[in-house]
């Protein structure tokens, strides 16, 4: 309002917000991390020494090179069925993070979409919405995922789906009350009174003013997604057993905690650093976009 | 010795890579028992001036030079804590947002209690006393009562006297008033004008009034100190500087204010704004130079100093403003429009009721519909300007809103040029979107700060069929940014990268894109300061005469309809209660609502 | 006063029954959606065809889906959750055995999460600005990226394998017995008078009930901490300061106090999460609760007990949402009615 502001943010607005964001350390750090193991999951079979399922029951239980129990050729020891923790937990990044990426993006589309509906029409469409979010909200989402494995049988396409219809009412919370707040601005107003259609104005006005908030929940939703996958493999009812998942290398190695703790440290090493960069991501674009919020 | 005096004092921060004057050379003083005013536009200073004698600058600014004294000791140079000791005691505020300023989990008797307890009163019941006495003596009714209530309880007036009688129950030696009644209504703010008045009167106390109101200010002070980026540029007693203004800003000031009486005369508006703190830098003379109608050579790069030029009366002149004798500025008298009294009216509203039927809260109470617009009927003529006039939730807005179809009305019918377009929106859009714009109340929410003012302006034309094609958009764009006064160069600029003003105009700029007949213009220069408003007034009379429009304007300023509206429409509650020729209603108003709504004019 | 609060708790009351009609429909459906066929799983390998129909006719899977569910929650509304298929007893008995051990870590779990949270909120709140705020800063956002299951794993290797210090497995140790009064360990301990065991049962609680705190610490924190930055912007806190009330009650009482609304009201969000999250910690602690048994069933399929434990999941979390939202009205003044 005050020429002050006028002033002082002509030139910071002339900063591509993608440069900002690059500049925050969180995002470099989240990005580069998650650089590393995206290509991981990509060049899994050229950079994993061994099959994640080869087994070499001579050399079970074995520690990483650094402990007395290492075994020459596995780098990070073995599991109790003689399988290279290395490979497995680099296959692993595969469906951590297919999952990551499948999942958020369904829930971001379908939250979004109820909640650009429920904050721009309001009435009983919000009203409608709004309790279902309430309905899904009285599970505690590890509950209800457990319920709709159990109801769509294991596999890696039915464990996206579940975490999609778990968690899209997270999203639709936090978006919709941010579309409220739009709403009430007047320039979505005048869309309408330049004749714009209500499918125009949530499309052109009202979606690009709620898309930080929404990259920045998309990127904490993938680590979620990530936590979810790696429970529901913990518990044995993720994905196909031949298939490496960080939860199954946590839940067979606890049983040989005494005699190798490692194997049971690695692949939650690996689950939180996967975690840790998706939530050093989100926050540094939220701050980034604070920051830009803050200006207008 | 006056109570308190600034001596040249300088604050400075960083802005812009920059280090730049907040304040420079600050100088004012106030006795016991005086009410002095401190006047300037948004962004002026005023209220830093208070933030410094409170001790509670910004972070990153910082007194530079000269002192503040107070009871003869140098508050900058007082320990802190000891000068914390003096708030709330010796030195008492009165805040600009009475609603938000009381805290909402605490009881009205709890904080008075806290209050009191600082001020060393001992003994809950003999505080308890104390502070009923004290909100008697701001004539609150049923002071025991109130004590028991939270804030969002009360009205904004009540909380606003509780607030002033809390500042003085300590009997303070100087109270600093920051815009106190800028968030009332014009009623209410008379009341606690008055208010402030009276116990000040009896008291020996100092007080410090902020505002932006020059009116206001000479109504009420013994002194006005007027501030123009970070400086006094003029000080003296009220009366004679509202009568006869030296510098050249306060001149403009006041030719800037239309009147509420008087032949009514077309403002002088200064060009441009008052620059951003960034912008000081780049004025080290006189810092109203690029503004200035008498500026010389010397006045870019000479500093002029404070000097007295009647007793009492001092001047921060230095160029061609030291020659300039006293006397009105020349302002020329306003043509009369003529209206074609047997043309069919453009717009005729007959009618008109909306209730707001709003369920329940969130704890699934039921609230109580509001009847926000109740049987208001209306016509325009074309080429018109009807003032729309009324307090704040009298359903102002919400008639705009009916007329422009973004809410459906109950009953009545909307009719614009003779075409009928009472349903509701999706049904009337192409009528409506040709013949009846809207010119938004605050142009910050109204202008997506994601597009850029060429698009912004041609918005309408997206959607039109067949579609407009860039390059017609541009000129389109050019011609609207021509016919508001907008630079040419903003076509491609975002909305924040250009001034409040200038905001403004891009939002009127875009309500003319579809060549509307009728334009309804909800408050739009109520966050405006003086000297943008006048620019803002004179560019709707300019359009008015060239294009004929005609314009339901909303205002709650009484002068402001005056100055631009031929007919006025009195609203309360809902309900127009007069509505006549401006001048008429003005001179001889019939109901109490307008009598009272005029007498609260400062 | 307390009529207009009373009148409001009951209408929150009255707003969970058709929510909790709309869960049971829910999870009634979704296990209908099961691709393996729970009669083939609870008959003997050698049955024959006319054995699982007429098991299918005695369980009614022949009728219409809703019919289904009305005789479903005909039954339920009687107590009858059904029989589970691999323990073979009533499902009811078996969740009232395993429910109050589970009530008692969530409890315990959310005490924790609270002590530790609100004083968190508050340090990472008077560390604004200072370099070591970033320092704290990331260290909470390395806190959210550990779930409540990797800390109970990893609170077991530190505390239990490498150390040694606490018991990583059950209620009790195992020689250690305690007759049951109200199924409520610690109440039991209590009003049998056995003291030892009292402290062992805390002892054996400790490490699960910090492993469902610490996964909900860091949201305590933050918006803890963002709700003061917000709430000591406002007006009456600079109003607060003007009147020279000094700083440390400007925070404590003013800023403070307004603050723990917002807060809250998430953790009843919270709580109702952290309630879920008993299930894998007790997996980890073989923790004798409603979420082992909920995950036994799951690997079983045995859906009897699944149904019934996710209903009461769904019955916690409304009411814990429930008691917060009282909570939350009692102590916010804003909410009464303007007079
Ligand atoms: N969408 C709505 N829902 C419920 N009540 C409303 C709504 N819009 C307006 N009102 C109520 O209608 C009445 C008139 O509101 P309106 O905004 O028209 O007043 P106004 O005179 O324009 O106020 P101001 O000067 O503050 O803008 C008020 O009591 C207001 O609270
Ligand atoms: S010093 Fe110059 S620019 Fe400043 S007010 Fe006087 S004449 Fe105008
Ligand atoms: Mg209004």
């Amino acid at each position: 309002m005050s020429p002050v502001s006028a002033v002082g943010t002509a030139s910071v607005a002339s900063e591509h917000p993608l440069r900002r964001a690059l500049r925050s350390g969180r995002v470099a750090v989240g990005g580069s991390i998650l650089l590393v193991l995206l290509f991981c999951a990509v060049a899994a079979p050229l950079i994993a020494p061994y099959d994640p399922n080869e087994q070499d029951l001579l050399n079970a239980l074995k520690g990483p090179f650094w402990t007395d129990t290492a075994a020459p050729g596995f780098l990070l020891g073995t599991d109790n069925l003689g399988r290279d923790t290395l490979s497995r937990l680099i296959y692993g990044t595969r469906v951590a993070l297919f999952v990551a990426v499948c999942a958020a993006v369904g829930t971001m589309l379908f939250g979004t979409a109820l909640a650009l509906l429920a904050g721009y029409f309001g009435g009983v469409v919000d009203w409608l919405i709004s309790r279902a979010v309430d309905l899904w909200m009285s599970f505690p989402p590890v509950v209800l995922s457990l319920i709709l494995i159990v109801g769509f049988g294991v596999g890696i396409g039915n464990v996206i789906l579940a975490i999609i219809l778990v968690d899209w009412t997270r999203f639709c919370r936090v978006v919709r009350s941010e579309v409220l707040v739009i709403r009430r601005q007047n320039y979505v107003d005048a869309a309408r009174l330049s004749g714009f259609s209500h499918l125009r104005t949530m499309l052109r006005e009202v979606l690009p003013a709620a898309a930080p908030l929404i990259i920045t929940l998309m990127s904490l939703e993938m680590g979620i997604a990530v936590i979810v996958e790696a429970i529901l493999s913990f518990v044995g009812m993720s994905v196909e057993a031949s298939i490496p998942a960080w939860g199954v290398m946590i839940a067979d190695a606890r049983n040989y905690m005494y005699q190798s703790a490692w194997g049971l440290i690695l692949p939650i090493l690996a689950i939180v650093t996967t975690v840790l960069a998706f939530n050093l991501l989100g926050d540094g674009l939220r701050r980034t976009f604070d920051a830009r919020l803050q200006q207008h | 010795m006056s109570l308190l005096a600034l001596n040249d004092v300088t604050v400075t921060t960083e802005a812009g890579g920059r280090q730049v004057d907040v304040l420079r050379d600050v100088s004012l003083a106030v006795g016991r028992g005086e009410l002095v005013g401190v006047v300037g536009e948004s962004g002026a200073g005023k209220s830093m001036v208070g933030r410094l004698i409170a001790g509670m600058l910004p972070k990153s600014f910082a007194a530079s030079g000269g002192s503040v004294t107070f009871r003869d000791r140098d508050l900058l140079a007082m320990p802190p804590r000891e000068r914390t000791g003096l708030l709330g005691d010796a030195i008492a505020f009165v805040p600009q947002h009475p609603m938000t300023s009381l805290n909402p989990v605490l009881s009205l008797g709890a904080q008075f209690d806290e209050h009191l307890k600082r001020l060393g009163q001992d003994g809950k019941a003999a505080r308890r006393e104390r502070a009923l006495a004290a909100l008697d003596s701001v004539h609150l009714p049923r002071p025991a009562d109130l004590l028991g209530r939270f804030p969002h309880q009360l009205s904004g007036g009540q909380c606003q006297r509780a607030l002033i009688a809390m500042a003085f129950a300590g009997k303070p030696d100087l109270i600093i008033a920051d815009e106190p009644t800028t968030a009332l209504d014009v009623i209410t703010q008379a009341r606690v004008m008055e208010l402030i008045d009276e116990l000040q009167r009896d008291s020996e106390t100092g007080l410090l009034f902020i505002t932006h109101d020059l009116r206001l200010a000479a109504g009420h002070c013994q002194r006005i100190a007027v501030m123009y980026a970070g400086e006094i540029v003029e000080t003296g007693p009220a009366a004679a500087l509202l009568g006869d203004p030296l510098h050249p800003y306060t001149r403009s000031l006041v030719a800037a204010n239309p009147g509420i009486d008087g032949p009514v005369r077309r403002l002088a508006a200064l060009p441009d704004h008052m620059p951003g703190l960034s912008g000081f830098a780049d004025l080290p003379g006189c810092r109203f130079a690029p503004r200035c109608p008498v500026r010389d050579e010397v006045c870019a790069t000479a500093r002029s100093p404070l000097t007295e030029v009647a007793p009492g009366r001092f001047v921060r002149s230095g160029g061609a403003c030291r020659q300039v004798k006293t006397g009105a500025t020349e302002q020329a008298a306003l043509t009369a429009v003529t209206l074609d009294s047997a043309a069919d009216p453009i717009l005729s509203v007959d009618g008109l009721g909306k209730t707001f039927r709003s369920g329940r809260d969130w704890l699934g109470r039921r609230r109580a519909p509001v009847v926000a617009v109740d049987g208001v009927s209306l016509d325009i003529a074309p080429g018109e300007f009807v003032g729309l006039v009324g307090e704040s939730g009298s359903g102002k807005s919400t008639v705009a809103r009916l007329l422009l179809g973004l809410e459906t009305p109950d009953d009545g019918r909307i009719v614009v040029d003779g075409q009928d377009i009472t349903g509701p929106f999706q049904r009337t859009a192409k009528q409506r979107i040709a013949l009846i714009q809207m010119i938004f109340q605050d142009p910050q929410s109204a202008l997506n700060p994601r597009q850029r003012i060429g698009r912004l302006v041609t918005q309408s034309m997206e959607v039109r069929r067949p579609p407009a094609s860039w390059p017609e958009r541009l000129e389109r764009a050019r011609d609207l940014l021509g016919q508001t006064g907008l630079p040419e160069d903003t076509i491609g600029r975002y909305p924040v990268q250009v001034s409040g003003g200038q905001r403004q105009r891009v939002n009127i700029a875009r309500a003319l894109c579809t060549a509307p007949r009728v334009l309804v213009a909800d408050e739009i220069v109520s966050g405006l300061d003086v000297s943008v408003q006048a620019q803002i007034l004179n560019l709707l009379l300019d359009m008015r005469a060239r294009m004929h429009i005609s314009m339901l304007f909303i205002s709650h300023d009484l002068s402001v309809v005056r100055y631009l509206c031929n007919r006025v429409a009195i609203m309360n509650r809902g309900r127009i209660v007069e509505q006549g020729p401006t001048e008429e209603v003005f001179r001889a108003p019939q109901h109490d609502y307008t009598k009272a709504l005029l007498a609260a004019v400062p | 006063m307390s009529g207009e609060i009373l009148g409001i708790v009951l209408r929150r009351i009255a707003v969970a029954i058709p929510l909790m009609l709309l869960v049971s429909i829910l999870v009634f459906v979704v296990l209908r959606l099961i691709p393996a066929d729970p009669v083939a799983m609870s008959v003997p390998p050698n049955a024959t065809n006319e054995d699982i129909e007429a098991l299918r006719r005695e369980m009614g899977l022949h009728l219409p889906i809703m019919h289904q569910y009305a005789i479903w929650l005909g039954h339920i509304l009687q107590g009858d959750l059904g029989k589970s298929i691999a323990f073979g007893q009533p499902v009811f008995t078996l969740i009232g055995q395993s429910l109050p051990a589970t009530i008692e870590l969530a409890v315990f779990g959310a005490l924790f999460a609270t002590a530790i949270g609100l004083p968190g909120g508050i340090l990472l709140f008077r560390l604004r600005g200072r370099p070591s705020e970033q320092v704290v800063d990331v260290g909470s956002t390395l806190m959210m990226s550990i779930p409540e299951f990797l800390w109970a794993l990893f609170l077991i290797l530190v505390f239990g394998v490498a150390f040694n210090l606490l018991p990583f497995a059950g209620r009790l140790p195992p020689d250690m017995t305690i007759s049951k009064v109200t199924g409520f360990l610690l109440l039991d301990c209590l009003l049998t008078g056995n003291l030892t065991a009292f402290l062992e049962a805390i002892r054996h609680m400790l490490l699960p009930a910090l492993a469902l705190a610490l996964g909900t610490v860091p949201l305590i924190m933050r918006l803890l901490r963002s709700s003061l930055l917000d709430v000591i912007g406002e007006d009456y806190v600079t109003m607060a300061r003007l009147r020279g009330v000094p700083e440390r009650r400007v925070i404590n009482r003013h800023a403070l106090r307004n603050a723990l609304l917002p807060t809250l009201s998430l953790m009843g969000v919270q709580f109702g999460f952290l309630f879920g999250g008993t299930l894998l910690v007790e997996v980890i602690y073989s923790y004798p609760g409603l979420g082992n048994l909920m995950v036994e069933a799951v690997r079983n399929t045995d859906l009897p007990i699944i149904q019934g434990a996710a209903l009461v999941f769904a019955l916690a979390v409304l009411t814990i949402n429930l008691v917060v939202d009282v909570v939350y009205i009692v102590v916010n003044p804003k909410l009464r009615r303007a007079r």
